[in-house]
C-alpha cells in the first residue's frame, strides 16, 4: 500500500474556517475560565453569555435565546444537572454540553443520562470544546436527514453503504466507511479526533498513540488521491474536516 | 463519671441487674408456692386426725352413753400436746375438755372450721386452732380440734427462709455483678487505651487478645486484621503520593524550566510560540498522567462496578485490533488475531477496551524496529476460554521485561530502567492491573523468548454468577 504521506496533505489552519454566528450560554461559577471561554468565542464570531450560579443561569436559559448551552456540573446554588432536567421538564431542547472535572467513564454516562447532549471533561483544549459546541448546535433533527451526503463530487449512499467519487466508485472498509460518514454528516465542522474515536469507536479514553491519524490517512488515500481538489482536510492543532474548497456546501444553522 | 458510675452504666452491669431480678422473682415465686402447698398439707393432714378422732369417740358414746364420753374427754383433755376437745349439753353448757371459749355460734357450725379460742387457764391469749363440732343423739355437741401453733411456726420457719435466701441472692447477684462488670471493664478499658494510642498516630498498635477465644478475642483479633489492612493502605498512600510527588513533579520542572529558558532566549516570536506549544503539550502529558492516575484509583476503590454489563472478550478484541491495525502497519508491524467463539465477560466495556488498548500501545512502542526476523515483527492478539476465565493477551517480540521487573512493572508510576527514554506516565500496566482487579481478574506478565506476553485474565460470566 503507497504511504499516504508521499503527496503533501492539505492543511488548514483555524481561522481559515468560515463560521456562521451562534449564541451561547456558559454556565459556570469560576469567573476567570468563564471570562476565557467568552472571548476566546467572540474571537472565533460567536456571541457569549455567561452566568456564574445554577440559579442565574437556569433564569437566563429559560428564555430559551440561545443555541448552545455549556453547563459546568458543581455550581453554587443548583448543580448542572438539575439546570439540564428544569429544562428537559419544560420542554426546551437545546443542546446542552457538559464541562466538567469529573471525568470517568461513569461520570460522562451519568451526564448524558442527566439529559445532556455531549460531556467533555476538565481541562480541554479550547479547539476541542469550539468543535463540539458548533457540532451540537448545528444538530439536525434527527428522523428526516438525508440518504444520501454529496460534498463536490464525493458521494455516500448511507442505505447502499456506496461511495463514489466522479462517478467511479470506491471500497472502503466498513469502519473507514462509517469515519467518512460521520465527517461528511458534519462537512464544513471542525471534527476532532476525540469526536471521532466516540462517535465512530465508541470509545472514550484517549489511546497515547496517533491511532486515528492513521486511520485518516488511509482514508485520505482513498477518496482524495489522483483528485486535484482534496476534501479531507487536516486543522491544525484542532482535527478534521470534510469540505468542498469552495465552501458552497457549508450547511446553513 | 465516679468508678461507681461507670461500673452502673455498663451493659454487662446492667444485664447482670436483669438476670438478677428475673432470678429474684422466680424464687420468690417458688418460695410462695412451697409454703402455701406445705401448709395446705399440714391442714389436711389435721383434717384427718380430727375426723378420726371424731368417728372414734361418737363410736364410744353410741356403745357407751354420755358418761363414758365424758369421761375420755376428761382423760384426753388432760394430756399434754395440740389437741382440742369439749363435750356440751345442747343448751351449750360444757361437760368436760380442755377449751375455755369459743367463738359464738361455733357449737353451731358443723364441718371442718378454724376458729379462735381460749384455753380455761389462759384467758386473755387467743390462739389459734382447726376443729369440727359434732352432734350426738339426744343434743350433746363434741368439739374435737388441733391447735395451729405448730403449723404457724412451720409456716414461719419456711417465710424466714425464704426472705433470708432471696436477701442472699440479691447480694451475691449483685457482688456477681461487680465482679463480672470489672472484669468487662478491665478488658474494654484496655482494648479503649490501645484504640486510642493508635488514633493518636500509631499505626502499629494492635488490641490486647487474652488467648481465651472468647468473644472479646474474636472482636480483638477481627479488629487487628483490619487494622493490618488499614495500616497496609496508609503505607500504601504515603508510597503512592511520594510516587505522585515524583513523577508529577518531574514534568512540571521541565515544563516550568522550558518556560524559563524560553523568556531567558528567545528573541523572535517564532520562538516564543515554540515555546507556548512546547508548554501546552508537556501540561496534556501531566493531565493523562493525572487522568491515568484517577483511573486507577477509581477502578481500585471497584466504584464503577456498578455500571457493569455483560460483553464480549472477542468482540473487544476485534475492535481494538481493528482500530489499531493501520498503526502497526505504519510501524511495519504485523497484527495476528487469535479468538475463541464468544467469551461473556461481565464487566465495564470501556475499561478492558482501554486496559487492550494500552497493553497494543506498549507492544506498538516497544517492538523491534530491526527486523531479524519475520517473527519478529509480529503482534499476536488473542481471546481464549479456559477453564472458566477468559485471556484476553497481547505477545510482542520486544525486548520484554526480565522477570525480576515482572511484578514491579505492574505497580503504580514504575517505569523500568530500560523504558525512561520512551515516552509514557509508566502507568500503563498498572493501569491494566487495576482494571483487572477490578473485574475480580489478574494481569500475568510471561516471556514470549523474546518478548512479553500480557494476559488479562478475567472470569467467565457463566462462572462469575454461579
Amino acid at each position: 500500500m503507497p504511504s499516504p504521506d508521499t503527496w503533501t496533505s492539505p492543511t488548514l489552519a483555524a481561522d481559515q474556517i468560515v463560521r456562521m454566528a451562534m449564541r451561547i450560554l456558559i454556565i459556570e461559577d469560576d469567573r476567570d475560565a468563564a471570562d476565557y471561554l467568552v472571548k476566546a468565542f467572540r474571537e472565533v464570531g460567536h456571541v457569549a453569555d455567561m452566568a456564574t450560579d445554577g440559579e442565574e443561569g437556569l433564569a437566563l436559559a429559560l428564555e430559551a435565546r440561545h443555541d448552545v448551552l455549556i453547563v459546568d456540573r458543581m455550581l453554587p446554588k443548583r448543580d448542572g444537572l438539575s439546570i439540564i432536567g428544569a429544562l428537559r421538564e419544560k420542554a426546551i431542547n437545546v443542546p446542552v454540553l457538559i464541562l466538567s472535572a469529573l471525568g470517568q467513564v461513569d461520570d460522562r454516562v451519568k451526564g448524558l443520562r442527566a439529559g445532556g447532549d455531549d460531556y467533555l471533561a476538565k481541562p480541554y483544549a479550547f479547539s476541542e470544546l469550539l468543535a463540539r459546541i458548533e457540532v451540537l448546535a448545528r444538530r439536525r433533527p434527527g428522523p428526516n436527514e438525508e440518504t444520501v451526503y454529496r460534498i463536490g463530487d464525493l458521494e455516500l449512499d448511507r442505505l447502499s453503504h456506496e461511495v463514489t467519487r466522479g462517478g467511479a466508485e470506491i471500497a472502503l472498509q466498513p469502519r473507514e466507511f462509517r469515519l467518512l460518514e460521520y465527517l461528511m454528516k458534519h462537512a464544513g465542522q471542525v471534527v476532532t479526533r476525540t469526536m471521532l474515536l466516540e462517535n465512530v469507536w465508541d470509545y472514550h479514553f484517549d489511546p497515547q498513540t496517533n491511532v486515528i491519524d492513521v486511520h485518516i490517512s488511509r482514508l485520505r488515500s482513498k477518496i482524495d488521491k489522483g483528485f486535484s481538489r482534496p476534501l479531507l482536510h487536516t486543522i491544525r492543532g484542532a482535527g478534521y474536516m470534510v469540505r468542498d474548497a469552495k465552501g458552497a456546501n457549508i450547511p446553513a444553522p | 463519671m465516679t468508678a461507681l458510675g461507670k461500673l452502673v452504666r455498663t451493659t454487662a452491669f446492667k444485664l447482670s441487674f436483669a438476670y438478677l431480678l428475673v432470678f429474684a422473682l422466680f424464687a420468690g415465686a417458688l418460695l410462695v408456692y412451697f409454703a402455701w402447698t406445705t401448709r395446705a398439707l399440714v391442714t389436711s393432714q389435721i383434717a384427718q386426725t380430727v375426723e378420726a378422732e371424731i368417728t372414734g369417740l361418737a363410736e364410744q358414746y353410741r356403745q357407751a352413753g354420755i358418761r363414758r364420753l365424758v369421761l375420755i374427754v376428761d382423760t384426753r383433755s388432760r394430756r399434754p400436746g395440740s389437741s382440742l376437745y369439749l363435750v356440751t349439753t345442747a343448751t351449750g353448757e360444757a361437760l368436760a375438755g380442755n377449751v375455755g371459749s369459743l367463738p359464738p355460734g361455733t357449737l353451731e357450725r358443723t364441718g371442718l372450721i378454724e376458729i379462735t379460742y381460749h384455753r380455761p387457764d389462759e384467758a386473755d391469749e387467743s390462739r389459734e386452732a382447726l376443729v369440727r363440732v359434732f352432734r350426738l343423739e339426744n343434743g350433746f355437741r363434741l368439739l374435737v380440734g388441733r391447735d395451729l401453733e405448730e403449723r404457724e411456726r412451720l409456716h414461719n420457719i419456711i417465710t424466714t427462709a425464704g426472705h433470708w435466701s432471696i436477701a442472699l441472692v440479691i447480694v451475691l447477684g449483685l457482688a456477681g455483678g461487680f465482679f463480672i462488670t470489672r472484669r468487662v471493664l478491665k478488658r474494654v478499658d484496655a482494648m479503649t487505651a490501645t484504640t486510642q494510642t493508635i488514633m493518636a498516630g500509631n499505626f502499629g498498635g494492635r488490641l490486647p487478645v487474652a488467648g481465651t477465644g472468647d468473644e472479646f478475642d474474636r472482636l480483638a483479633d477481627n479488629l487487628n486484621v483490619m487494622l493490618a489492612r488499614i495500616e497496609a493502605l496508609m503505607h500504601g498512600l504515603a508510597e503512592v503520593s511520594d510516587n505522585i510527588a515524583h513523577d508529577l513533579k518531574t514534568p512540571l520542572t521541565r515544563l516550568r524550566n522550558h518556560a524559563e529558558e524560553a523568556l531567558r532566549t528567545a528573541t523572535n516570536e517564532a520562538a516564543y510560540r515554540d515555546a507556548l506549544v512546547n508548554t501546552i503539550e508537556e501540561s496534556d502529558g501531566l493531565i493523562r498522567t493525572f487522568n491515568a492516575l484517577l483511573m486507577i484509583a477509581r477502578a481500585e476503590s471497584g466504584h464503577t462496578r456498578e455500571t457493569f454489563e455483560t460483553f464480549d472478550a472477542t468482540e473487544i478484541v476485534r475492535d481494538i485490533c481493528e482500530l489499531y491495525e493501520p498503526l502497526a502497519e505504519e510501524n511495519g508491524l504485523r497484527l495476528k488475531v487469535i479468538t475463541d467463539t464468544a467469551l461473556p465477560v461481565r464487566g465495564n466495556r470501556e475499561l478492558v477496551s482501554q486496559a487492550l488498548s494500552n497493553l497494543m500501545d506498549n507492544a506498538i512502542k516497544y517492538a523491534v524496529p530491526a527486523s531479524t526476523g519475520d517473527n519478529a515483527r509480529a503482534i499476536t492478539i488473542s481471546a481464549t476460554g479456559r477453564e472458566g476465565k477468559a485471556l484476553v493477551s497481547v505477545a510482542d517480540s520486544g525486548p520484554g521485561i526480565p522477570a525480576g521487573d515482572r511484578v514491579r512493572a505492574t505497580e503504580r508510576f514504575v517505569r523500568l530502567e530500560s523504558s525512561r527514554t520512551k515516552p509514557g506516565s509508566g502507568l500503563g500496566l498498572s493501569l491494566v492491573a487495576a482494571v483487572a482487579r477490578l473485574h475480580d481478574g489478574e494481569l500475568q506478565l510471561v516471556d514470549n523468548n523474546p518478548g512479553l506476553v500480557a494476559t488479562i485474565v478475567l472470569p467467565l460470566a457463566a462462572h462469575a454468577e454461579s
